[in-house]
This record gives C-alpha cells, structure tokens and sequence, in this order.
C-alpha cells in the first residue's frame, strides 16, 4: 500500500504526466459529443409514459362539437370585426361577451420599455369560479390576440370563448378556469402571470383586481391559420430554457394522438419519420431553444413560476376543424382537472425528440458534463505547470530531475497581475452588459458585430501584454463562462472579452 | 339425580352444534385509498357492501370503512352516485347508507382496534364488531397493495404479519367462528400468506408480483369503475346467489375464478380451515355474504329433549302444588276441625294457580297427539268424500 502511494507520488513529478492533459480533455470533448449523437438511437432513449396518476388522459368522452360549432363561428364573427382595432376596443367588445357568460372579468394594464421600445398593451381575463370546487386551485386558458409571429389569433380567440362558455355548463370542475386575453404572445401573459403571483413591479404593471386559486397548469391556444389544419403543433419551451413538466406534455399528445387522431409534432419538425435523423434534429433544436432561452409562446410566462404551461398550435392543411381542437383541449382540461396535487412526477429536464421519445438528465446529463470536464482538466494542467520552473514548453530538454534531489522544484508564481486582468477584465463586462440592456433595438445587431469584433482583437493582444509567467490567466478558463450565465441577457454572454479557453491551451508555441 | 342427567343433555347438544352452526353475521368491508382516481376501490366496496345487504346482513352488522367521498367529489360528474358499472343502472350510494369509519378514520389502527375490539368506552357500538365465538365475517379489502401489505390512505400500510396477528388475538378472544377474508389489490395473495389462525378462508385477487387490474372505465365519470376480480365476484353473487336460500358454496366461487377473466391468478387459502379444503368449499356463499337464517325444522332428539325436560318440570310443579294443597288444607282441618279437602275458596295466590297454571301430563301430550290424529284423519276423510261425491255426480 504505502509502495503503492509511492509510486503514486513518484507519478506525479515525471513531466510526461503533464503531457496528458490535452489528449485527456480532447478524448472528454470526443465522448461527450459521440455521447450526445448515441442518444436518438432506441438504447438510449425512452418512450414517453404517464408518471401521475390522476392525470388519466384519454379517459373521458369529449362532447364539445354540435351546436358549439355554430356558437363559435357567431364568435369568430365577432373577433373578425374587431381585427385592426385598439387594444382597449378589442376588450371593449370582448368584455361584454364573458361577462354574457355569467363571469367575472377584470383588466389590467401593463407597460414594458425594452431596447428602446415600450409594450404597453391591456390585458383581459374571466375567472369561471368551480361550481363545486373549493376555488383554491385554478387552470388557465390562454389565448393571445397575436401569436409570436404577430398574425392574428383568428380561430384561437373564439375558440377559446367557445370553450369557456362550453365548460360553464359543466358542473365538474375542481379548479377554477381563468379565459386570458392578451394583446400579444410575450409581454401581455408575462405582465399577468407576474401580477397574479404579486411579483411585478406596480409602476410597469397594474395588479390584478381579481384573483383565484394556485395555478396547476396553462394550455395557450395558437390558432391564426384560417381554416382546417392537420396536425398539432405543442410548444413547450419555456424562458431561460425552463421546461413544463414532461406529464403535461405526455398528456396532451396522449389525447391528440390516441384519443382523437390528431398527430403531433416538436419543435417545427413539420414531418418526423421517428428515424435516426429526424430525432436528432428535433432533439438537437429543443437543445439550441434551451440555449437561447428566449420565449416561445403564450405558455413560457407562466414556467418560471413554476407552472406547466404548453402551447398548442394547429398546422399544415388537413381535415380536422376547430372543434377537434377543441376537443383536444376539453380533455385536456378533464386531465388538469383531475390533478390532485402540482404536477410533480415526471421529468422537468429532458430532451424529447419525437412525440414518444426523450432522454431523461440522467442520460443527457453525462455528455454535457464530459464537454465540461474538459475545461476543469487544462486548467489544473496549466495550474501545475504555471508552478514549475523554467519554460513550460521545454520540458523535452530539461532532464528530469533526479529523484533524489529536491522532489518538487517549485516556482513563486507572480498571481497579482493576472488576478487584477482578470478582475479587471470582468468589471469592464459591466459596459457591454449595460449596453445591451438598454440599447435600441436597431442599434443591437450592430453593437453586437463590434463587440465580438473587440474580443476578437483583444485576444491576441493579452498574451504579449502580460506579464512573463507563461501562462497569463491560468485560472480564468472557467471564470468568464460563469460570468457570462450570470448575465440576464443571453446576448451579451457573449460579450466578455476574456480569452475563450479552448486556445488557450496552447499558450507559448 | 334424573333431572340433573335431563339437565346436562341439552348442554351437550349445544356444545356439539357451536362447532358447526354460527347464529351471526358480520362484515368488515375496507377501501384504504382515497382520490379521485381510485374511484374504482370505492365502488368495489360498495358493491360489496350492496350485495351483503341484499342477501340480509343489516347495517348495524356491516363495518363499512371509506376514506373518501366520491359520491360528493366535485370532479363527479353524476353528484351524488357511485357506479360500478358503466351502464350505470344501479346507484351504489343510493338513499341508504350507512360509513362506519369514513375519511381519516380510516387507519390501520383503527382497523386493528376494530377487528379486536380494543376500543374505548366512548366508541359507539355501530363502529364496533360485536361478534362472538358463533359469528361469521367476511372480511374484505381492497386497496393499493404490494408484496405482504397494502397501503392505508397514502400514509401508512398495513403488513401481512399485523393482519395476522390481528385474526389470531380475535381467535383468542372467541370473537369469530369463520371468517372469510377476501382482498383485492395488486399481489394480493401475498396478505393472507402469514395468517395462522384457525377457521379462516382467504382469496385474494393476483399472485405475487401481479398486478390487479380495472375491468372497465366510464368514459363520463372519467376513472376506472370496479376492479376485475371484484367485478367478477359480483357477476358469480349476482347471477348464482340471487336469495338467501341459494346452495352455492364456496368452491362454487371460487371454480368461477380463472385467468382469462381476471387477468391475474386468484388465489385461495384453505390450510387453516377445519376439515380443511373439503369442508371449507362445502361452506355456502351465503354462510359469509348473507345473514343466519338458520331455522331448525327437524331437531327431533332436540325437541323430545326439551319436552321432557319441560314434562318433568310440570310434574314437579304439580306435585309441590299438590304438597301446598294438602298442607293448607290440612291446617284448614286442623283449625276448623272440618273435612275439607278439595279447592279451598282461599285468597292466596297459590290457590288461584291451580285452576290458570294447567299442569302438562304425559296424557295431556297424548291426548293432543290424538286430536291432531283425529284432525287429520278427518280432514282427510272428507276430502276422500268429497272427491268420490264430485266423482259419482259426473
């Protein structure tokens, strides 16, 4: 054993070792990626399942067709005659609608500057209070005047009215629905949800003067196309890569695809022949949009707060109609409506990459930390060698020093400059962080060119500009990554103009 | 000397017949989960409950535990029912139901406590199991269950070992002549595996590591409605056991069982039975789903026992009279100093029981026998008469 810790010891001084880190952290990045590519593959990933219980999708016969098909082309009729108009004219004319329905309504005004821009707009709701629930608990339906493209949500709105007055004839609910209007995909659900869990900021954004019970879930309707669609389209990604828990997706693929026949596609794959390809590519797109974290529909307000929210939109040239739609989201609310407690069992990280198919964190999660190791890795290398005397790049020469001499020759290494570069370097992200945030949005393309631009000229720059320890920020590889996810805006990670470490590794050739 | 020999021969019989007769019934019927979508335990339990009452157990001998009320959940889309059945033709709550323990009452302890009457002086008697070393139970569970226990309510479980226990410490303290006990749940058969009390037959739903699964949902109320083997049960006390007067037995039952139906194995305990697998399936359905209705017609040797007893009891009687008579008439004389013997107009009760308290004689018995004879005898006559008059007016 001690021979054993020895010769341990003995390891660590012979400089070859530290020829081993590059080709260590190359093989990390090599398996993480090969990885990360096995995945789509049928060993790999697993077929989607209901976790909870009480969610039992599928079960209930759906009866919204009939006569509310005439019910909402009056409706549709009635948005149609108010496309065009102002925000406070289009609630103007829908407010006296669901309040026809026997609801309570309320508004609430919002206004948002953001690169140079203000969103202001009004938002409108009805609380359909549960006839024999204990009001403590409430689903949403959302339906935005304009969906994230800016069309139009003509089919979705009356839609959505057509249902809430549907479900108010129904006398089983548990939760209480909430019908949500806003003028548009982002900004008007983001303004609501915030007011709703009293986290918004009074000056921007007006609270709510009516409320109801904890939010289990949201389904967003996102119906512009006109006329019959094909398929389903859910949108699930939420802000910041936040994602709904995977039973609410589960479910209400379960009840399009084998309840009613409707297909489904992720993530804009319009066509998915569940072959290797296509998996890769749905999963490899969930994967940029978790990167980017920007919002995707209605629904991603209301994920950060921790509420399942996904949106549904209908596409391609078929020969389902609004009804089957709408069906779709009756027995989805049955679902949501049998929920007991928070939707809790399933995943809240995975990567689907067909509509019956994801890989859970446990099996993704090994390929993205193996990419990661590999910075950790150069660093300690470069750490280790900063330690050593004379020039890192010439050990080749250098003899290796007999053993029994002093064991570890060890240098001072000269921290102070590096440290300050590097702390310096980090407040000075201050700027760009500052300017993005508040710059105009015509201004943001530009800005961003001549930034990376700067941080591209300043990386050679540094090597001859510090100091002569070899390696001028050994420990800083891992410093500006932490910086740039700590910075709310996703362009500007970016933006620090440390050196990006994968050159780094090879300091003095 | 012969009295007491009178005496001890009744005792005997009785002593006899205890062994093979229960002069009670009860049942024990226990959902353990609560939810919405477990609306199928529920309505298990009260088909159950629905059959025991039909075929005469009444109320005050059913313990009915339900720990949740779907009758009144608001997800229920017909309020106030309970259906086992998507055809929905019988309402299972109906106007006449009577929970024993219901909601968070329903525990293990409280089960226990239930089964050997370790309760409080404040427990009122309809939510206790007042049986005795005569009384027949059926015991049935129902319930999420895994491999020797089944899950109380999310919040606790109950083991094979405790249900065991529990069945021995009411053996020893003669609370149950038979028992019945039947659970259906997922690994069932696992639950009666550790009893080892006497006198008990169990069944469950599904082997070890076998699932029990809903036979049906009703796609308006949205759950699954009863389980298949409850279902199944149903069906055979239905459509086999219409009345209390049905002769299906056990093993009747327990032959209805089979995979294809049930999708798991049945399973059936007979070991601890008396007389074992034999007489255990000779035991009728209704000995444990409906009430006593045993009447005994024949019971000669019983009778004449009785009657004799009660002969000898009258002679005895008539004799002290006599004594009584002839003592007061005695004194009367002595007093007097006049003959008289018979019926003293006296104001004693005693002489005013001589001519209401009529003494039974072996005469008097026969005399009866020879009235009823005769009645007989006569009626039959005249309708011979009768019938030979209709014949000869032809």
């Amino acid at each position: 054993m001690a021979r054993l810790l020895a010769s341990a010891l003995q390891l660590r001084r012979n400089p070859r070792i530290l020829k081993l880190p590059p080709y260590l952290s190359f093989l990390c990045i090599l398996v993480g990626v090969a990885w990360l590519f096995l995945l789509p593959l049928d060993q790999y990933s697993r077929r989607t399942y209901i976790s909870e219980n009480a969610l039992l999708p599928g079960q209930v016969h759906t009866y919204f067709s009939g006569s509310d098909q005439n019910v909402f082309r009056a409706y549709k009729h009635e948005v149609a005659a108010l496309a065009g108009k102002t925000n406070a004219q289009i609630n103007d004319g829908l407010e006296p609608l669901l309040r026809g329905f026997g609801l309570k309504t309320a508004r609430q005004n919002f206004t948002y500057h953001a690169a140079g821009r203000a969103y202001a707009g009004e938002n409108l709701y009805a609380i359909l209070q549960a006839p024999r629930g204990d009001a403590t608990e409430a689903i949403v339906l959302v339906a935005a005047w304009e969906n994230v493209r800016r069309e139009l949500n003509r089919n979705g709105v009356p839609l959505a009215l057509t249902l809430l007055r549907y479900f108010k004839r129904w006398s089983l609910w548990s939760k209480d629905i909430i019908l949500l209007l806003t003028p548009d995909s982002i900004a008007g659900p983001q303004a609501w949800v915030d007011a709703y869990h009293d986290a918004h900021d009074p000056s921007r954004v007006a609270g709510l003067p009516l409320k109801s019970g904890l939010l289990q879930g949201a389904l967003a309707i996102d119906y512009a196309q006109e006329g019959r669609f094909e398929s389903l389209h859910v949108v699930y990604d939420g802000v910041n890569g936040q994602l709904p828990n995977l039973d609410l997706i589960n479910s209400v693929v379960h009840i399009a695809q084998g309840q009613m026949g409707i297909g489904v596609a992720l993530q804009e794959m319009w066509r998915h022949s569940n072959r290797y390809g296509d998996r890769l590519r749905t999963m490899l797109r969930g994967m940029v949009r978790q990167g980017l974290g920007l919002a995707s529909g209605p629904h991603s307000a209301f994920i950060p707060y921790h509420v399942d929210a996904v949106t549904l939109r209908p596409f391609g040239q078929g020969w389902q109609d609004e009804m089957a739609l709408g069906r779709v989201v009756e027995g989805a609310f049955r679902s949501l409506n049998n929920l007991l407690e928070h939707l809790h069992q399933s995943f809240f990280f995975y990567l689907l990459m067909q509509r019956e198919r994801f890989v859970s964190i446990g099996t993704y999660l090994p390929s993205a930390m193996l990419v990661a190791a590999n910075f950790t890795i150069m660093a300690i290398a470069l750490w280790v060698k900063s330690g050593q005397p004379g020039d890192a790049g010439d050990d080749d020469k250098a003899p290796p020093p007999p053993a029994d001499e002093d064991p570890l020759p060890t240098v001072e290494r000269k921290l102070f400059r590096p440290l300050a570069a590097v702390a310096l370097i980090h407040a000075v992200s201050v700027v760009p962080l500052y300017l993005f945030n508040h710059a105009p949005e015509s201004a943001l393309a530009p800005l961003f060119a001549l930034f990376a631009l700067l941080s591209a000229a300043s990386r050679p720059s540094s090597p001859t500009s510090s100091p002569a320890p070899p390696p001028p920020a050994p420990s800083s590889p891992s410093r500006p990554s932490s910086s740039a996810s700590s910075s709310p805006s996703p362009s500007s990670s970016s933006a620090p103009p440390s050196p990006p470490s994968p050159p780094s590794t090879s300091p003095s050739p | 000397m012969r009295l007491s020999g009178l005496f001890a021969l009744p005792a005997l019989l009785a002593a006899t017949l205890a062994a093979a007769e229960h002069t009670s019934n009860w049942a024990v019927l226990v959902c353990t989960s609560r939810f919405w979508f477990n609306y199928r335990h529920l309505a298990n339990v009260l088909s159950i409950y629905r059959t025991v009452k039909r075929l005469g157990i009444p109320d005050s001998q059913i313990i009915l535990m339900l720990p949740d009320d779907m009758a009144c959940n608001p997800r229920n889309a017909f309020p106030g029912t309970v259906y086992s059945n998507a055809d929905r033709a019988v309402d299972l709550y109906g106007d006449n139901i009577e929970v024993d323990y219901r909601g968070y009452e329903v525990t293990v302890e409280n089960f226990i406590r239930l089964l050997t009457d370790r309760v409080g002086d404040e427990m009122p008697r309809s939510k206790r199991l007042l049986t005795d070393e005569r009384s027949n139970i059926l015991v049935y569970m129902t319930g999420h269950g895994g491999n020797e226990f089944l899950k109380f309510q999310d919040a606790e479980e109950i083991g094979a070992f405790d249900l065991a226990d529990a069945f021995e410490q009411m053996w020893e303290k003669k609370r149950y002549h038979e028992i019945l006990f039947m659970i259906d749940t997922c690994q069932a058969n696992t639950m009666y595996s550790k009893l080892y009390s006497p006198n008990i037959v169990a069944t469950g739903s599904s082997e070890l590591d076998q699932s029990s699964y809903s036979h049906h949902a009703d796609n308006d109320i949205g759950v699954a409605v009863i389980d298949r083997y409850t279902y199944y049960n149903l069906e055979f006390l239905e459509t086999e056991v219409r009345d209390t007067s049905s002769k299906k037995t056990l093993g009747d039952l327990f032959d209805s069982y089979s995979y294809e139906k049930i999708h798991s194995n049945a399973g059936v305990r007979y070991d601890l039975f008396r007389g074992g697998a034999e007489a255990a399936r000779k035991r009728l359905v209704t000995d444990f789903f409906g009430n006593v209705q045993n009447v005994e017609v024949d019971g000669a040797r019983n009778s004449t026992a009785l009657e004799e007893e009660l002969l000898s009891l009258s002679r005895t009687i008539a004799a002290l009279h006599k004594k009584a008579d002839e003592e007061e008439a005695a004194a009367e004389a002595e007093r007097r100093a006049k003959g008289a013997k018979q019926t003293p107009a006296g104001p004693g009760s005693k002489g005013a029981a001589g001519p209401f308290v009529k003494p039974l004689t072996e005469e008097n018995w026969l005399t009866k026998k020879l009235l009823g004879a005769a009645a007989v005898a006569g009626c039959t006559l005249l309708w011979g008469l009768g019938s030979f008059l209709e014949g000869s007016g032809k």
